[in-house]
């Protein structure tokens, strides 16, 4: 599904990923682990196309459509979807309004007809249960006014409406209590299938007891320096970046 | 079709040839005796022509183009015509000039004037008062005819009303209203001002003062789409203890248009509360311009008065002033202001893009809702409904 090789990029003539390889296969779950400055929030907003990231080495591609040509829009279109770690408030656009502006563009990328008012908030009231959000969310101003919480919370239940192949969670875990996190972890597995992959980008171990991941990477200074599978989290846990990257 | 020419004069000529014409068309017989002598001179002292020569005209006008001196206007009274919204039909009135006199409290309040334009205003060719008493509406829509229309009206507010007045102009020219009201203990006015200035040719300016009585409440409502240019001039006094003022103004401001926001809120007693929220969309060539001052007399302890100007602009061609001004003589007082200006943020417009949203969609969808935050305050849904489709269209146009 997602192909990443050798990814160099930079911000503002820093360098900050140094020859990333990644793949991601339909249905796995990667976690990627970093102390801070790894680069790792970089390669998310390389993968959905932010501004302010220039490629200087490397190609990524998504169902062999090179993803670096693709506008943001029509990245989300192909099935990319960013949980975002800092979800901005946007007053004055109503969670309602947005929703049906980007599923009906996302209809419309695949040559659908709108949705219609009942379908629409049928769908969306069905999704809402699903993350245990408040009936007065919908009509309220994008993240605007939601605790940290909320906002992962509607992250994810965006990601249920959008229905995409590939989501990549950008420290969705960083400011939840358990309680939210174990309802997000919920809402993530329920919406696992064997057509869908996930890569979470995290600090911590925590979310992964609740997210179990297929392949477990541990990115610093802008590599991959060891990959495998979920016990490597735990391994990580318990020594830390600097013991475990001088005894590999 | 206007087929001829106009002379071009210069700005000084051109403020003298208004000065002369405004002295001249002026009917004072309105105006109660004792009143008419003093109005009278004030007016024959008045000159435009100071907006260049005194320093504190000169600053209020300094961000403001002055083209429209530059064409030889004649006075043309106004043509009262219905107003723009159906639901608004029903509380027209007649026109009934009330006879005034010195005891009128619109009157009794009726400011000293701060700048020429305003001493010239009073006692225009027309000339309406009204006594609005509880729970009544009142809509004034005058078609100007593409010459200099002035107008001054007062209002007085009876003490514990609940009372509305939508001010509605159409037409093209310069259009010139002086409005005072004077809201009475525990009164409550809504003031509507809904504005489409649909081209160049179309000049709007609102000379607005109000005097609120104890625990008095006015709320104003200056929604503007301006291809034409516009002054807003809103100067309140909060003359009695526990009055309010709140004042909104959400400004789309089109290619080559202007919208000029001068507000001076007067603090004069204890226990008085304003604050002031405006917002300007600014499009290419267009041009935005806010003056707000706050003014706390060292009488008007526990005041509280907050101020807000935000302005978005669209394309690096729309300029944007703000000037937010403060004065505060009393010391038991909590008093903010904040202004912003510049283009829209990175982060919410990737938001939208990343969900899908194509970037032109998600611009306007933004550029709209910046406005939102002002009309989502609107009580009246017609109004609002007014605002959101006249600022969709001229988004997506």
């Amino acid at each position: 599904m997602l192909q990443i090789q050798n990814l160099h990029a930079s911000v503002e003539g820093r360098s900050i990923l140094k020859g990333v390889n990644l793949e991601v296969r339909a249905g796995e779950v990667h976690a990627i682990m970093g102390p801070n400055g790894a680069g790792k929030s970089t390669l998310a907003a390389i993968l959905t196309g932010k501004e302010g990231y220039e490629v200087t080495e490397g190609e990524v591609l998504f169902e062999g459509q090179n993803l670096l040509d693709m506008a943001p829009e029509e990245r989300s279109h192909a099935g990319i979807f960013l949980a975002f770690q800092y979800p901005v408030e946007i007053p004055g656009v109503s969670m309602i309004q947005f929703l049906r502006a980007a599923l009906n563009a996302h209809r419309m990328a695949k040559g659908l007809e709108p949705l219609d008012s009942a379908e629409l908030m049928s769908l969306l009231r069905e999704k809402a249960a699903l993350l245990k959000l408040e009936p007065d969310f919908l009509t309220r101003s994008v993240n605007e006014g939601f605790s940290g919480g909320e906002r992962k919370r509607a992250e994810i239940f965006q990601m249920a409406i959008l229905d995409p192949k590939l989501v990549i969670m950008d420290e969705t875990d960083s400011g939840l209590d358990i309680d939210a996190l174990k309802i997000v972890a919920e809402a993530v597995n329920a919406l696992r299938t064997p057509q869908r992959a996930f890569v979470l980008i995290t600090h911590y171990y925590r979310i992964l007891q609740y997210i179990r991941p297929d392949v477990v990477h541990i990115l610093m200074d802008g590599r991959i320096v060891r990959s495998g599978d979920a016990s490597l989290a735990i391994e990580l846990e318990e020594k830390g970046y600097d013991l475990l990257i001088s005894q590999a | 079709m206007e087929s001829i020419v106009q002379e071009q004069l210069s700005l000084e000529e051109g403020a003298a040839h208004l000065t002369q014409i405004l002295r001249e068309s002026r009917d004072e017989q309105i105006l109660p005796v004792l009143l008419r002598q003093h109005v009278s001179l004030q007016a024959q002292q008045a000159e435009l022509g100071r907006i260049f020569t005194d320093q504190s005209l000169k600053e209020d006008w300094k961000y403001t183009p002055l083209d429209f001196l530059r064409r030889r206007w004649q006075v043309k009274p106004f043509e009262e015509v219905s107003p723009p919204f159906s639901f608004l039909e029903d509380w027209r009135r007649e026109i009934v000039p009330i006879p005034l006199h010195e005891e009128t409290p619109a009157l009794r309040s009726f400011p000293e004037p701060r700048s020429p334009w305003e001493a010239l205003a009073v006692g225009a060719p027309t000339h309406r008062h009204y006594t609005l008493k509880r729970d009544e509406r009142l809509s004034l829509a005058f078609r100007n005819s593409g010459e200099l229309a002035p107008l001054t009206c007062t209002i007085s507010v009876s003490p514990l009303a609940d009372c509305e007045v939508w001010l509605c102009l159409s037409g093209t020219g310069f259009s010139l209203l002086r409005l005072h009201f004077h809201v009475g203990r525990e009164g409550r006015l809504r003031l509507y001002i809904p504005d489409r200035l649909e081209n160049q040719s179309v000049y709007h300016y609102f000379l607005v003062t109000g005097y609120l009585e104890e625990y008095a409440t006015v709320e104003t409502y200056d929604l503007t789409i301006a291809s034409g240019w516009k002054r807003s001039e809103i100067r309140l006094q909060l003359g009695g203890t526990g009055a309010r003022a709140y004042l909104h103004g959400a400004a789309h401001v089109l290619s080559a248009g202007m919208m000029d926001a001068a507000i001076r809120v007067e603090h004069l007693a204890p226990h008085t509360e304003s604050n002031q929220l405006f917002r300007s969309l600014v499009e290419a060539k267009g041009r935005s311009t806010f003056q707000g001052r706050i003014y706390v007399h060292r009488l008007a302890q526990k005041t509280n008065a907050y101020q807000s100007h935000k302005a978005l602009l669209t394309a690096a061609s729309a300029v944007a002033y703000s000037r937010p001004q403060l004065e505060i003589f009393a010391d038991d007082v909590r008093c903010t202001h904040g202004v912003t200006t510049g283009f829209l943020q990175g982060e919410m417009l990737f938001y939208l893009r990343a969900r899908g949203i194509p970037e032109g969609l998600a611009k306007q969808m933004l550029y709209e809702a910046f406005l939102t935050e002002v009309i989502e305050k609107v009580p009246s849904p017609s109004l609002q409904s007014w605002a959101s489709e006249e600022i969709r269209r001229n988004i997506q146009s």
